[in-house]
């Protein structure tokens, strides 16, 4: 087909889309609600999904020493602990600094302290642990091995709040994914079929560039590109409209309803790839239509 | 040009034609007229690879169309004009348009498009009226832009179904001329048409079809005295 190539499917795409404007129309706003949808679901998603996983990002334990240990005994417990995978960062805590620490904490309140005689509390490393350890049963496991290195008393966690934490994060997860894929599997219909309405009313024209010789390639090229654009255009216009809304909510009413943290919009990683997305199912629509209409 | 050997066609096991035979000389005009139902477009159909033949043999420029596979078709295609009584222009683009199609079809040239389609649609008098969409065309006007589309890439071959089928008489003279100027030139032209009277004014070779069979080959350049003037219907 040569001379023919890109730029003339592109241009006659243009055409197609100019001269069927009604019913292209439809095809778009059909697709751009379908596209609307998901995009709200996932500025929730990607939200909540980063609260959650800022909680993560925070996690600690505290592992207390028995009381006496010598330099030597103390290094060899750290360099055990800096050993286990998930361990990001230790940082160690001697029993004095420990009381300064805990005074600032009750800040206010030192007569609690005023009796206190011998400093009780005891010296400790205090774990940073990586953001994908944070799940309640690796935690759990983590602190049942920590237990079992000489010199170790006890290992404190959040435990209850882990077991939230990573509850809250499977939810969102799984419950995100299987969301995700059940929208998926309606925009995938919504997209390739408002494709598909738009492109079968040019049956005619179709079967009249068969009957002078068009190979199947130079028929296709054309309606796959407009179904590329019908994609592209609906999801690009859904975008469009998230991105008004986005910035039309007032601020008092989005705090109200997030918290401080306030909303993010999705990130432009996303958005990029939801124009992608939008534009090969209209692909997809296009080829499964001119591959009937043709055959 | 073109050979039928036995050629036979049915549909849900009734036929449509039996054992059809004939062969069409280079640069031949041939009618092929015959009442409604009598196999003049499935026969057509079968020739530009519309339809399958069930049995038998159609050679078609050395080709043999009843086991050209699907990708091969348009290539046979290329080498045909077709001309179709409801004349299937594009109704969204110019007359221009319509003719340029079957010239990008087969991948010719940017440069060469334009001098082309206006040779082409000189030849059949629509120069004037090419930037016109075809819904603002009378019939004939409509035929003769179809015409040049099916002339456009200089065709060995020319087929027509009912071309004057839509047609009043004047508009049907005309486009009777200009098929008759093609074949001057040298183009193979085989018409199926129900028009006797035009057939008449011809005197070509008519082959006659009757209920799926070729009733009468006549290499003589006349028609049978007596023959029946079928009902003016649109054929299958």
């Amino acid at each position: 087909m040569k001379g023919y190539g890109l730029f003339y499917y592109i241009a006659e795409a243009f055409r197609g889309l100019r001269a069927h404007r009604v019913v292209n129309l439809l095809a778009v706003s059909s697709i751009s609600m379908a596209m609307l949808i998901v995009g709200f679901f996932l500025i929730v998603f990607f939200n909540l999904h980063g609260s959650v996983t800022t909680i993560g990002k925070q996690l600690e334990m505290s592992l207390y020493l028995k009381d006496g240990l010598t330099r030597h005994e103390r290094e060899y417990v750290y360099s055990l602990v800096k050993a286990v995978p998930g361990v990001k960062k230790v940082t160690h805590l001697s029993k004095e600094e420990a009381l300064r620490e805990f005074r600032k904490e009750l800040k206010g309140q030192d007569a609690l302290l005023k009796d206190l005689g011998e400093n009780p509390l005891p010296e400790s490393f205090e774990i940073a642990i990586a953001q994908r350890y944070a799940d309640a049963d690796r935690l759990e496991a983590m602190a049942k091995q920590f237990m079992k290195f000489p010199g170790v008393e006890d290992v404190s966690y959040g435990r209850q709040g882990v077991t939230v934490l990573t509850r809250l994060f499977r939810l969102f997860t799984y419950g995100g994914l299987a969301v995700a894929l059940l929208l998926g599997v309606s925009v995938v219909f919504i997209v390739s079929n408002s494709v598909r309405l738009a492109l079968y009313s040019r049956d005619k024209e179709i079967e009249l560039m068969q009957w002078i010789g068009a190979s199947r390639g130079f028929i296709q090229g054309p309606f796959l590109m407009e179904g590329l654009l019908l994609g592209t255009l609906g999801t690009g216009l859904a975008i469009g409209i998230l991105t008004g809304l986005y910035y039309a909510l007032p601020q008092e009413l989005v705090l109200f309803l997030t918290g401080p943290k306030g909303l993010d919009f999705l990130p432009t990683e996303v958005v990029a790839y939801m124009m992608i997305g939008g534009g090969l199912l209209g692909f997809a629509g296009g080829l499964v239509t001119v591959g009937r209409l043709l055959d | 040009m073109i050979q039928l050997y036995r050629v036979s066609k049915y549909y849900e096991g009734v036929p449509a034609l039996r054992d059809v035979g004939f062969v069409v000389d280079k640069g031949e005009f041939v009618f092929l007229t015959g009442p409604s139902g009598a196999g003049k477009s499935t026969l057509l159909r079968m020739l530009y690879c519309a339809e399958r033949a069930d049995e038998g043999q159609i050679i078609i420029q050395g080709m043999n169309a009843t086991k050209l596979n699907a990708s091969s078709i348009p290539y046979l295609r290329r080498n045909m004009g077709f001309v179709f009584q409801d004349y299937k222009l594009l109704p969204n683009k110019t007359v221009y348009e319509n003719v340029t199609l079957a010239l990008k079809v087969v991948g010719t040239h940017a440069s060469q498009i334009e001098r082309r389609t206006y040779q082409v649609l000189k030849k059949v008098g629509m120069q004037a009226k090419r930037h016109l969409m075809p819904p603002m065309l009378s019939g004939g006007e409509q035929q003769r832009v179809a015409i040049a589309r099916a002339l456009v890439n200089e065709p060995q071959v020319l087929l027509a179904d009912e071309p004057t089928g839509n047609l009043d008489p004047q508009s049907t003279q005309d486009i009777v001329r200009l098929f008759k100027d093609i074949n001057m030139k040298g183009t193979t032209v085989l018409l199926a048409t129900h028009d006797m009277e035009m057939v008449k004014k011809m005197q070509r070779r008519i082959i006659m079809m009757e209920r799926g069979r070729v009733s009468d080959d006549g290499k003589q350049q006349h028609v049978r005295p007596g023959a029946p003037a079928p009902k003016k219907q649109e054929t299958r």
